[in-house]
């Protein structure tokens, strides 16, 4: 075994992909070479340094968007399927076979499903005898392109669907459908209803993150007293729920919601960060309340050396 | 009940059940790999809308080709393949139009700094510490971009999401000797151009 071979799969070793054979060689050899060694840890190095850009798990509710729309996308090409099997004739495939002649005034493509998907148009010439769309059923105009040099111009537009869903908190449909509402929707008494849902599905680590989103952003006080509601039997075993609740008290413009955080945080008795912030509270808070209660709660914790 | 039964079912029934038209079955297949698909269009595009459209596209092209799948390899490789060919299309789409900044749109047309991920949330982290995290990360962005499409996507794959060369191989279409040349390639291209920023 050289050293080229032992430079040229360090990176293998390193993930293991290595034939058992060849890892022990490979040992060995480095035990023995110093440059070896060095190009070993150097690329350890590296592979560290590249951990500086995480893979993290997609959040609970950028999932359940993404299920969602794909659920929009699949029914609807699930009516299209069934409805092109009811003719004896398949339009698309025949667009396929047809060849265009170019003297053709006007061609439209329509590509893709209705419903949550977007809908393009590719118009050469005038505009086609297909009915535009009407204006209440169009959920947003995503995007515009023009084609350079000619009049094509590209439209994407998302298109609203009314559904709805009924079932258990602990079906998976719904409960995508509360953690995408308790983070994205405008409307704060549906936020509300939906973190009041979650708070008593907690035990899962999903909606813990989504109720801690709601904690730290929501800007209505009564959904964040919900989402503070929910946690509050996590603070002693899930550091993230610790963190977001001592960010309230600290952070919080609303008073309830820091008073709730703070009694949320009396059963933690070993977390120094705790500790110190309610230091900090007892002796600089604006609030009298606060620093009262902080004192209290500092005068009911052990002593930690 | 039929949700729980489909759950106990194994892949290849599932994928018979789907191929029969039974949408239950293809959710179910959706489901089990749905996540693995947007954690590695998201960690890749770093976009939430690149990475929701890659999800959407991925899926559909699943749903519609379902009945083409001939068990030739398993559902995993297919999947991860649909994926990796629409993150390659949009990888080189990029490369022509010079994009890949360092900001992030959201599914909401929001921008922000996808660094700020990197930052240590917790209470009473150092600010110094975070800024050269920071720092980093802009670099490990800056060095990703000099590689090639199928690079990056070999690298992403190997470092990020954990997957055997022999399976990058078959993803890709190629063999595992081709995809380990590519991996050393792509991994000597970023360690030279994080040294040069030091």
């Amino acid at each position: 075994m050289n050293c080229e071979w032992v430079q040229q799969n360090t990176a293998l070793y390193l993930y293991d992909e290595l034939a058992d054979d060849a890892r022990h060689e490979l040992e060995q050899h480095i035990r023995r070479c110093q440059d070896c060694a060095a190009e070993l840890a150097a690329q350890q190095d590296f592979q560290a340094q590249m951990n500086a850009l995480p893979v993290e798990e997609p959040s609970a509710s950028f999932l359940a968007a993404a299920r969602m729309r794909l659920q929009e996308a699949l029914e609807t090409a699930q009516q299209n399927r069934a409805w092109y099997h009811r003719l004896a004739f398949d339009p698309m495939a025949w667009m396929r076979q047809v060849r265009f002649s170019p003297a053709l005034a006007m061609v439209i493509f329509i590509v893709g499903f209705g419903g949550g998907l977007g809908a393009m148009y590719s118009v050469k010439g005038p505009a086609t005898a297909t009915a535009p769309p009407v204006e209440a059923s169009i959920g947003g105009i995503t995007s515009i392109e023009k084609e350079p040099g000619t009049d094509n111009v590209k439209v994407q537009y998302d298109k609203r669907m009314p559904a709805s869903v009924q079932g258990s908190a602990s079906d998976p449909k719904v409960q995508d459908l509360l953690l995408y509402a308790a983070k994205s929707n405008e409307n704060s008494g549906v936020r509300l209803n939906s973190v009041d849902v979650l708070t008593s599905k907690a035990d899962d680590p999903r909606v813990r993150e989504t109720l801690t989103y709601a904690l730290r952003y929501d800007s209505n006080p009564g959904v964040r007293l919900m989402a503070l509601d929910g946690l509050g039997s996590y603070v002693k075993q899930d550091i993230r729920v610790r963190n977001a609740v001592l960010e309230s008290l600290l952070n919080d413009s609303n008073l309830g919601v820091r008073s709730g955080a703070l009694h949320a945080l009396e059963p933690v008795r070993a977390d120094s960060s705790v500790r110190m912030a309610l230091q900090q509270l007892s002796k600089e808070d604006p609030s009298e309340y606060i620093r009262t209660e902080s004192k209290r709660v500092l005068a009911s914790m052990p002593n930690i050396y | 009940m039929v949700g729980q039964a489909q759950s106990r079912m194994n892949d290849t029934e599932l994928i018979r059940e789907a191929q029969r038209g039974n949408h239950a079955a293809f959710e179910e297949l959706v489901r089990q790999y749905d996540g693995a698909v947007l954690r590695l269009a998201y960690h890749l595009t770093r976009s939430e809308q690149d990475a929701q459209d890659i999800y959407q596209e991925a899926f559909l092209k699943a749903y519609r080709n379902i009945g083409n799948f001939r068990f030739e390899c398993s559902f995993y490789t297919w999947i991860y393949r649909i994926v990796t060919n629409l993150c390659l299309d949009l990888l080189r789409k990029r490369q022509v139009r010079k994009e890949d900044s360092g900001v992030t749109t959201d599914s909401e047309g929001g921008t922000y700094d996808l660094l700020d991920q990197v930052a240590d949330q917790r209470s009473g982290a150092s600010p110094e510490r975070d800024l050269m995290r920071r720092e980093l990360a802009a670099n490990i962005a800056k060095a990703l971009k000099k590689l090639t499409p199928r690079e990056r996507m070999v690298f992403e794959l190997k470092h990020y999401q954990g997957l055997k060369l022999r399976t990058i191989g078959e993803i890709l279409n190629t063999t595992e000797e081709t995809a380990k040349n590519t991996l050393f390639r792509g991994t000597q291209k970023l360690r030279a151009a994080l040294k040069s920023v030091r």
